[in-house]
């Protein structure tokens, strides 16, 4: 099994999810994160104050799946969630050792 | 004819309800500026880790003024006898005497309570008005100045927050309103000293606004700044709740300037018009400043309640005393100054050295200062406070036609004020410029003796850096939004924590049932 971990812009979310789904995927965990890559922050002001704002909003989605599912989950959030333009996300994958089904205690693909 | 016998009746005659009503009513309005407008708009523009500090100080700080007015406050600002006797039961008995003897005499009023029955509900008598009777009790007149008098400690609470003790505020409150406001409010407006040469302030664009902006700055050099860290991440924690109290400070400022003639009458109908006029005037154009002259370029919407609070400063000290055309210039001007110096002036010493954390001294102390001047170019003598017509024993009007009240008849002439675009005369100007050097000095001076007085006494006015790097947390053991979910009750108090569910009656409810969905279709 893999553990997908995408970062990617928040208006994005409806897309990427969207198309997982299509592919079968059952579920996934999402956060709201703050980051920084390549793509510069931005300025607030507030009174007259400026704030130099160096983190972004982004979206952060963890999704389990198997090892064969692994590839085409990690193209489809890709296509999703492209928009051509600088900040939009990264994804990488990690193996992952088990997993368990905390209701039956199901463990392994079946837990998925 | 027979008098009608005697029953029961809800006022005596001197009371008018329909001014009764509009005074009781405006005082609530004005009530409801400190809390909750100004209360909410200050503890949203200030970090998480500060709002229920400013929340706590806040409702602390208008219950001080509330028990201090009535036990002594409001005497000192509005009784009729003054130290010295200068106003004596109400009557100014040295008017024209000129000199330091006037001044003195005619400083403050002797403080004293008003608690009583016949303190409460007898009919109020202060050389705040010595025209017409007042047709309403001293309780009206007494909250009424009340909620002001609150309200003024609170607005420099934005200079001082974010490093002052809890207990340094809640002394200096009620000595504060003791010795600087009553002083100043007696003055200008109950009577006193200034009110007796003339100079003007329709309702606190000196006594309220500029002696806060003062006041603070003052307060904020004595404090020291807040922590590095804050000044660098003092970022606004909710700009919708900020509306909130932005936009409750703006209606309830037709109560703080349409109840200030005393009379439900044409002046408070213009003074409220006029109050509109000039904040919209004011908000627009900081506005445009930003959207057309700032760095950003943006039209920031914490600029435009700057905007907005400006313009309801500047107004103040000319309400109804300006016509509709004067009150958009002074609406206009005052932004335009306010923007200018919070931009600029800012960044040069007194201003760039001292810690006015929400910067205080400019959208009311310059904004008031101003104001209050303007008064002397724009007061339009035929905006009229009071015409001229009958008044019956009691102090009713009577038969009064509306060319007897705009026009000077007999020994009446109308009351209005003779501004220098309309006279030509700069008397009044002068007056004002007077005044307001009066009330800077004086708010200076008695704040900075003030929190001396309580840096020794307390041994030290501002918490130590450890508490000021958490801030609410370490002061009052709260946060503004806590999380339930991380928490768990480990002590004593209301809502039976350690008792078991049987024990509560509530045995056989089963919690996590699942919600039934798609019912009902």
């Amino acid at each position: 099994m893999k553990l997908v971990v995408a970062v990617v812009k928040p208006f994005k979310l409806d897309d990427v999810k969207e198309s997982l789904k299509a592919l079968g995927v059952h579920g996934m965990t999402v956060s709201e994160v703050q980051g920084f890559g390549r793509q510069r922050g931005h300025t607030e002001v507030y009174r007259g104050a400026e704030y130099e704002v160096e983190f972004v909003p982004k979206v952060r989605l963890e999704i389990v799946v198997d090892d064969a599912q692994a590839d085409e989950v990690t193209n489809a959030v890709v296509d999703a969630a492209g928009t051509g333009k600088i900040g939009d996300g990264k994804v990488w994958i990690l193996p992952v050792e088990e997993v368990v089904r905390v209701r039956t205690g199901e463990r392994g693909a079946d837990a998925l | 004819m027979l008098a009608a016998a005697v029953t029961y009746v809800p006022y005596p005659s001197w009371l008018n309800p329909g001014d009764n009503t509009w005074q009781i009513t405006a005082a609530t309005f004005v009530g409801l500026m400190s809390l909750p407008g100004l209360a909410v708009l200050y503890a949203s523009i200030v970090p998480k880790k500060w709002a229920v500090n400013v929340l706590a100080m806040m409702f602390a700080g208008f219950s001080l003024v509330m028990i201090a007015w009535f036990v002594w406050g409001y005497k000192i600002g509005f009784g009729a006898n003054s130290f010295g006797g200068g106003v004596k039961d109400g009557v100014q008995t040295q008017l024209g005497r000129g000199g330091w003897t006037q001044f003195i005499d005619n400083f403050a009023g002797k403080p004293g309570p008003v608690l009583s029955p016949q303190g409460e509900q007898g009919q109020a008598v202060s050389a705040a008005n010595t025209i017409i009777p007042f047709h309403f009790p001293t309780a009206s007149l007494a909250y009424f100045q009340l909620v002001f008098a609150a309200i003024t400690p609170l607005l420099f609470l934005g200079s001082v927050l974010g490093r002052i003790k809890f207990l340094a505020w809640c002394l200096l409150v009620p000595l504060w309103s003791t010795f600087v406001y009553g002083v100043d409010a007696f003055l200008l407006w109950g009577g006193g000293y200034f009110a007796q040469e003339g100079s003007l302030d329709f309702s606190g664009g000196y006594v309220i606004h500029m002696s806060a902006g003062v006041s603070g700055f003052v307060a904020a050099w004595v404090l020291g700044p807040r922590l590095l860290r804050d000044r660098q991440h003092f970022l606004p924690n909710n700009l919708v709740m900020a509306a909130v109290g932005a936009g409750i400070l703006w209606l309830g400022w037709n109560g703080f300037n349409g109840g200030d003639p005393y009379y439900a009458g044409s002046s408070a109908a213009g003074a409220v018009v006029n109050t509109n006029l000039a904040t919209a005037a004011g908000l627009l154009t900081w506005v445009a400043l930003d959207a057309w002259l700032s760095k950003e370029k943006k039209p920031a919407f914490l600029g435009a309640v700057n905007g907005m609070i400006c313009g309801l400063v500047g107004i103040t000290p000319c309400a109804g005393w300006v016509n509709g055309q004067g009150a958009i210039y002074v609406g206009v001007i005052c932004c335009v100054i306010v923007w200018v110096a919070w931009n600029f002036l800012s960044k040069v010493p007194p201003f760039s050295k001292v810690d006015d954390a929400l910067g205080v001294i400019y959208t009311h102390g310059i904004a008031g200062f101003f104001g209050g001047l303007l008064l002397g170019i724009f007061g339009d003598p035929n905006m009229l406070e009071y015409g001229c017509g009958h008044l019956d024993s009691a102090g009713q009007v009577v038969a009064t036609t509306a060319t007897q009240y705009a026009t000077a008849k007999g020994t009446c002439v109308p009351f209005g004020v003779d501004g220098l675009a309309y006279t030509g005369s700069a008397h009044q100007l002068w007056e004002q410029f007077r005044a307001a050097i009066w009330v800077i000095f004086w708010s200076a001076l008695v704040t900075f003796i003030l929190m001396q007085l309580l840096k020794l006494v307390l041994r030290g006015v501002r918490y130590k850096d450890e508490i000021l790097e958490v801030g609410d947390l370490a002061i009052h053991g709260e946060e503004m939004l806590p999380e339930d979910g991380f928490s768990t009750r480990i002590g004593a108090g209301v809502g039976a924590a350690g008792m078991s569910e049987a024990s509560l009656g509530g045995g056989g409810r089963e919690p996590d049932d699942p919600v039934p969905t798609g019912a009902g279709t």
